[in-house]
């Protein structure tokens, strides 16, 4: 369960002043659910997804993952989630095997625990063939595979996708959104951003349009149309979006 | 130390073994590169030597009729021509002479009356066939001296016509091994300072500024290891990766030194019998412990900050210069330093290590030096770690 209460993030620039990312957004994903961020770039997805992920600390508000807050027990939120943003990398070094040993070591896993769940994974996420190559050496495809294993290897009940298509090609974008529906099946809480309409409406139940840090609409798909006079999607965003920038 | 900051330290020397820049930093240079240098560099002072002593130069006599069993003498010096003067020329170069021996005019009446007599051999320090020119007419005033004491006897009545056999010499007595002793005090804390730096430099700025252009760092920081955890395994990385390259150089140095200069008979002049005992060893580690840490957490604490790999490296290369100049701040201490020189980071570490190779430990500054590199190591460590905490920092763009 994901609970967002009033998050607020405000960057500060020396030459700027105060820069707010995050305007006091609210919402509430649950289990088995995939809540979709939708927005431009820019328009806080990152920023918020970041605070839910703790790496970044919210000026106000607060998020409660898994029923941790986010301010308070950032550890504990920590050990929740797995966090995938679309322009992560890998390291290029090591092998595949290497890279999820890492990382399950970081997430406190026993080493047998890792070595029975990194044979689960080979096979459930078809890294058969290139678990024991370097990582510089592998496909962008071979890599979001490799990195969507890394997100589920301590099996977290949260996860926390920030554009994770971005720069695949329309196999590999197939490939993750059909992993993200498989996650949703066996109960996770997914919030995912985006800023491609059909990605959002294939996959998600629940829609926020995010735009200069605030949420200007929410719902499902349906109702997010019917509240906007019918049309895909599409035109529900740019309608929205265009509203608030004063170009509708 | 957690289980987690081991993961993240194995990791790292991992990722940092594959690297070839790491490679090279921390064995290739260390053992090869530098002490090779140092080697050359010695058989170029050889050669030099050698050339000069074939080199022809040309000394201005002045007043040479006063005395002309100098004149003889010079002439008996190889490589050496006499050219006579008249009066010491204002320009060395235009006189076309390397040096220019002045006997004043009147000496013998001076001598007979008791006046001062002033001889002058001049010269240009500046100027390397000049200085050779001086190096062979100094024992051709050893024979000057004498003839005036001759002049001077005659002149009080003596019946002399030789002067006494009288000579003063010096001569080196060291041997091989107190020389190559002298040598590794000098050299080695500087060296040890010098690897340590440069070893940790890279390592430290790839494993920082490294996870964040490679756009690593988000997933690094999203696990359930903290901020803590993570930089002391980096931090573990670079100090393991900082002592491996001091080591390798030291052995890299006295495996060029004293076994293959000794191999070779072009350089067996310039081997050296440099010899370290155990407990000597174990004393200079626990010494370059602490600056290594001081070392490695400055450089990470300096790749937290820093935006880009290439303005790591800048700030690194900074450090690295800063290190470097207190290491040589050691070369030129004579006498036991001042107290004050042992609170001075990197410096300290450098004059302990003179004083453990050269058995002259002075406990209040083992006890200052220690100290202080371990409290400078314990602030780098805090701050380091308080920079890979501030997201401000992290995320500056």
């Amino acid at each position: 369960m994901i609970e967002v209460l009033n998050l607020r993030k405000t960057f500060h620039d020396r030459k700027k002043g105060d820069i707010p990312a995050v305007r006091d957004i609210s919402f509430v994903c649950s289990p088995g659910h995939v809540f979709g961020l939708l927005g431009r770039n820019g328009a806080g997805k990152t920023t918020t997804l970041r605070m839910l992920a703790t790496i970044l600390a919210p000026t106000s508000g607060t998020a409660r993952i898994d029923g941790f807050d986010v301010n308070d027990h950032a550890g504990d939120v920590r050990k929740r989630i797995g966090y995938l943003s679309g322009d992560t990398k890998l390291y290029d070094r090591l092998t595949g095997r290497e890279l999820l040993e890492y990382f399950g070591q970081l997430t406190g896993m026993a080493s047998s625990a890792i070595s029975s769940r990194i044979a689960e994974l080979k096979g459930s996420f078809g890294l058969g063939d290139f678990l024991d190559k370097r990582v510089g050496k592998m496909s962008t495809g071979m890599k979001q595979r490799l990195s969507l294993a890394r997100v589920v290897l301590h099996d977290p009940p949260v996860l926390i996708f920030d554009e994770p298509t971005s720069g695949l090609d329309v196999l590999g974008a197939r490939e993750v959104l059909k992993i993200v529906r498989d996650l949703k099946a066996k109960g996770r809480t997914i919030i995912f951003s985006t800023h491609i309409m059909t990605e959002a409406e294939r996959i998600c139940d629940e829609i926020a349009i995010i735009e200069r840090g605030s949420i200007l609409a929410q719902g499902t798909v349906e109702s997010l149309q019917r509240e906007n006079g019918g049309g895909s999607l599409e035109d529900v965003f740019v309608k929205t979006v265009g509203e608030v920038n004063g170009d509708a | 130390m957690t289980h987690r900051s081991w993961a993240v330290c194995r990791k790292e020397l991992r990722d940092a073994l594959r690297d070839g820049r790491t490679i090279i930093a921390v064995f290739v240079i260390p053992f090869v590169l530098y002490p090779g240098l140092m080697l050359f560099m010695g058989w170029i002072e050889s050669q030099n030597k050698k050339e000069e002593s074939t080199l022809q130069v040309r000394v201005g006599v002045v007043g040479e009729a006063q005395l002309p069993a100098v004149r003889e003498r010079l002439q008996g010096v190889g490589g050496v021509s006499v050219v006579p003067l008249e009066r010491a020329p204002a320009s060395m170069e235009d006189a076309r002479v390397d040096a220019v021996l002045v006997l004043p005019p009147g000496i013998q009446p001076a001598i007979a009356r008791g006046d001062s007599v002033k001889v002058e051999l001049l010269y240009k320090d500046a100027d390397h066939k000049s200085s050779a020119a001086e190096e062979r007419t100094r024992p051709v005033l050893d024979d000057v001296r004498r003839a005036l004491i001759v002049l001077w006897a005659q002149s009080h009545g003596a019946q002399v016509n030789q002067p006494p056999a009288i000579s003063v010499e010096h001569r080196d007595v060291s041997s091989k091994a107190e020389t190559g002793r002298f040598i590794a005090a000098l050299v080695i804390p500087y060296i040890l300072v010098f690897m340590v730096a440069a070893g940790s430099m890279h390592i430290a700025i790839d494993t920082t500024t490294g996870e964040k252009e490679r756009s690593t760092l988000e997933t690094l920081l999203s696990t359930s290891t903290s901020r803590g955890e993570l930089v002391l395994g980096k931090c573990m990385a670079v100090i393991t990766t900082a002592l491996t390259a001091g080591f390798i150089g030291i052995f890299g140095l006295w495996f060029n030194l004293t076994v293959l200069a000794g191999l070779m008979p072009a350089l067996s002049g310039q081997s050296l019998q440099l010899t370290i005992r155990p407990d000597q060893a174990l004393f200079i580690f626990l010494t370059v412990l602490p600056t290594a840490i001081f070392l490695g957490a400055a450089l990470v604490a300096i790749g937290c900050f820093a935006r880009s790999m290439r303005e790591g490296q800048t700030y690194a290369t900074y450090v690295y210069m800063a290190a470097v100049f207190l290491g040589l701040g050691s070369f030129r201490q004579v006498g036991a330093p001042p107290i004050g020189r042992f609170t001075i980071p990197i410096l300290n570490t450098a004059l302990l290590q003179r004083e453990i190779l050269t058995d002259t430990v002075v406990p209040i500054h083992a006890i200052v030096a220690i100290g202080m590199s371990a409290a400078m190591a314990a602030v780098m460590l805090v701050i380091a770690t308080r920079l890979f905490s501030n997201e401000s920092v992290l995320f500056r763009t």
